[in-house]
């Protein structure tokens, strides 16, 4: 057996990337069938958040999960928790084994490992979702304690409760939105009808980004104690395959944002449209500025050959191990270089993960836009970037409501981390043709002898970003030009963009931290010095600078709670 | 574009190798490689001496570890001309 590109449509069915297109607008498709009434997605499992007295005095599955299903149609009205998470399982783990026949992968391997990582990550995502460590303080807790006590917390996005709570008291005939000021015992009262506010000692209000951290820390401890069953994941713990897939949804997610961010505050198209070019000058910037300062450091202070600072220089400043591959391809390096330093990257990028989403919120709460992107440019791998996006935005926007009260719409500081990223991705096959022309004609140069095939640059593109695209103009498309089926659209794409891209995410994190063996750094003293002084004092400042440059002033939309 | 000589390309940690059903050839560069496949063809007995022939050399990215075959899929293809 041997796999060699040839022709343009090779691959298609054999590698990741194309079946994290295959899986994506497969159930893209099937979200938009609730255009005509059919909910082909509601089966999907969505996390709820529990709280654990209440759990203890009365345990039920369902109180962890429930069907997605919207209103496109009834037919999972009757679903408990149990059923959509087994149903879930069923699907995904159906399709993506189609998808790892395909792959060549071993398949029994493939489906004992997915089983494993699938109940593994729902387990982490539904313990990160009980109410101490995840729900939001209510602004009237926020702002008015005396009244309403500093302990009332939301089950669900803090900005309905903050409503019911209002509406309770206006039917109370105390309407606060016109200046009334309610009684320590009405607010009580309204408080105590609204089903999912709820009065607990503490709170930690990480929102979903506790999960996540849940999830990334689980799979790192089988990742590096638990060393034999990670061998045992091995076969299904892709993250790449997940996280591109996930991206896949998250272009339905931005073609919603355009849509109706727009319509709501006014600006967000535009908002989408300045992450977008700003994400391009970003990238380019990238590209032109970290390379040769990262290439003149490998050559000039470690005395590395040319092949291996060139491809160290693409793996720490472009987008890691894809970018070490395609340059060491371009440059004909032999392929053990590429290999060695795809497992610094893999590494590394877990510490980059680990580090900075908890560092920009600390250091720079006040630009979540500027944050976003500056995790795009530095960041490696896709996995590693869309995971510390998501973290990221999660952290960010708890913390900023618990400071301001404010609240800002979730998932913009993650598109503003993936959008960055995807330019760069963009463009490797183009950066490692250029480069193979160099190698190639100037630096070893045998007149005649080699040539450069363009096809080198298809054959490098990202292929996942074609469905990432199709699915937020398809989305956009559908909206902008049958607006009459709008709202039934946007029934099955919330249930594809929402519990389906966040379970993505959530396996990518168990399944990068299972992938990752921090024992491989052992031996690779120099250029792990290399990697670490390249990523902290030049790539990571660098590319906040550039961040702020091209980012600075855009900021989320504000949910406003009234 | 056709080349007139197929090749799968792999390297096993000290030389190149690029062979089809007819030839297999090896060399510690890639230049050594395509003196050896000019060697290997002209033994062959399947050219003329002084043909002008395309040699499309791909390589076979399933010699890399699967764990990192996620992240890319695609090492390089080169095409050389030999005169034999």
């Amino acid at each position: 057996m041997s796999e060699v590109n040839r022709k343009w449509t090779d691959g298609m069915l054999a590698t990741e990337d194309w079946w994290a297109v295959w899986v994506g607008l497969i159930l893209f498709g099937a979200g938009l069938l609730s255009i005509w009434g059919i909910d082909a997605v509601g089966w999907m499992a969505k996390t709820k958040t529990w709280e654990w007295s209440k759990f203890v005095a009365d345990p039920s599955f369902n109180m962890f999960l429930k069907a997605a299903h919207g209103k496109a149609g009834k037919a999972y009205e009757g679903m408990g928790g149990f059923g959509s998470l087994i149903v879930t399982f069923l699907v995904f783990g159906g399709i993506t084994t189609i998808g790892a026949y395909f792959q060549k992968l071993d398949v029994k391997k493939y489906v004992l490992g997915f089983t494993c990582i699938f109940f593994i990550t729902f387990a982490s995502w539904m313990a990160g979702h009980e109410a101490h460590f995840k729900a939001a303080m209510t602004s009237q807790s926020k702002l008015q304690s005396e009244i309403y006590g500093n302990d009332v917390y939301c089950m669900t996005k803090v900005h309905k409760c903050t409503r019911k709570i209002n509406k309770a008291l206006k039917k109370m005939g105390i309407d606060v939105l016109g200046g009334q000021v309610p009684t320590q015992e009405q607010a009580a009262m309204a408080v105590g009808k609204v089903k999912k506010a709820i009065r607990l000692s503490w709170g930690l209000q990480l929102g979903g980004g506790f999960s996540y951290i849940l999830s990334l820390l689980v799979g790192l401890f089988i990742g590096n104690f638990l060393k034999g069953f990670a061998g045992f994941l091995k076969e299904a713990a892709k993250p790449e395959w997940f996280i591109k897939t996930a991206i896949v949804y998250l272009g339905v997610k931005l073609g919603h944002m355009s849509i109706s961010s727009t319509a709501k505050v006014g600006g967000g198209g535009e908002l989408m449209l300045d992450l977008a070019l700003s994400g391009a000058a970003a990238a380019f910037v990238a590209y032109l500025i970290f390379w040769p300062i990262v290439y003149a450091l490998g050559r000039k202070a470690f005395n590395l050959r040319r092949d291996a600072s060139a491809v160290l220089a693409s793996g720490i400043s472009i987008c890691g191990v894809s970018a070490a591959i395609a340059t060491a391809g371009a440059i004909r390096a032999r392929p053990i270089l590429p290999i060695a330093v795809s497992m610094l990257i893999v590494v590394f990028a877990m510490v980059e993960l680990l580090v900075l989403p908890a560092a920009y919120t600390a250091l720079a709460p006040d630009q979540p836009i500027v944050n976003a992107a500056a995790m795009g440019m530095t960041v490696k791998t896709d996995g590693a970037d869309a995971a510390a996006g998501a973290i990221l935005d999660e952290l960010m926007v708890a913390n900023h409501y618990t400071k301001t009260g404010e609240l800002w719409e979730e998932d913009w500081i993650l598109a503003g981390a993936v959008l960055t990223k995807i330019w760069i991705d963009v463009f490797i096959g183009v950066w490692a043709f250029v480069l193979a022309l160099i190698w190639v004609y100037k630096v070893e140069r045998k007149p005649g002898q080699s040539r450069v095939g363009a096809s080198e640059i298809w054959f490098r593109f990202p292929k996942f970003v074609i469905g990432y695209f199709i699915a937020w103009l398809t989305y956009v498309a559908v909206v902008v030009w049958f607006p009459e089926h709008a709202k039934h659209a946007d029934a099955g794409a919330k249930v594809v963009q929402s519990p389906m891209r966040k379970m993505m995410f959530m396996l990518t994190f168990v399944a990068i931290g299972v992938i990752t063996d921090f024992s491989k750094l052992k031996g690779m003293g120099r250029l792990t010095l290399l990697y670490a002084i390249a990523l902290f004092a030049i790539v990571a400042p660098i590319a906040y600078v550039v961040s702020y440059i091209f980012h600075h002033g855009l900021m989320p939309p504000v949910v406003v709670a009234g | 574009m056709k080349a007139d000589v197929e090749l799968k390309l792999t390297h096993d940690g000290n030389k190149w190798i690029g062979q089809n059903e007819q030839i297999v050839a090896s060399g510690e560069s890639l230049n050594d490689l395509d003196e050896e496949v000019k060697c290997a063809l002209q033994k062959s007995g399947s050219y003329a001496a002084g043909a002008q022939l395309t040699v499309f050399m791909g390589f076979d990215f399933e010699t890399f570890p699967r764990w990192l075959r996620q992240y890319h899929n695609h090492y390089f293809n080169r095409c050389v001309s030999l005169v034999l």
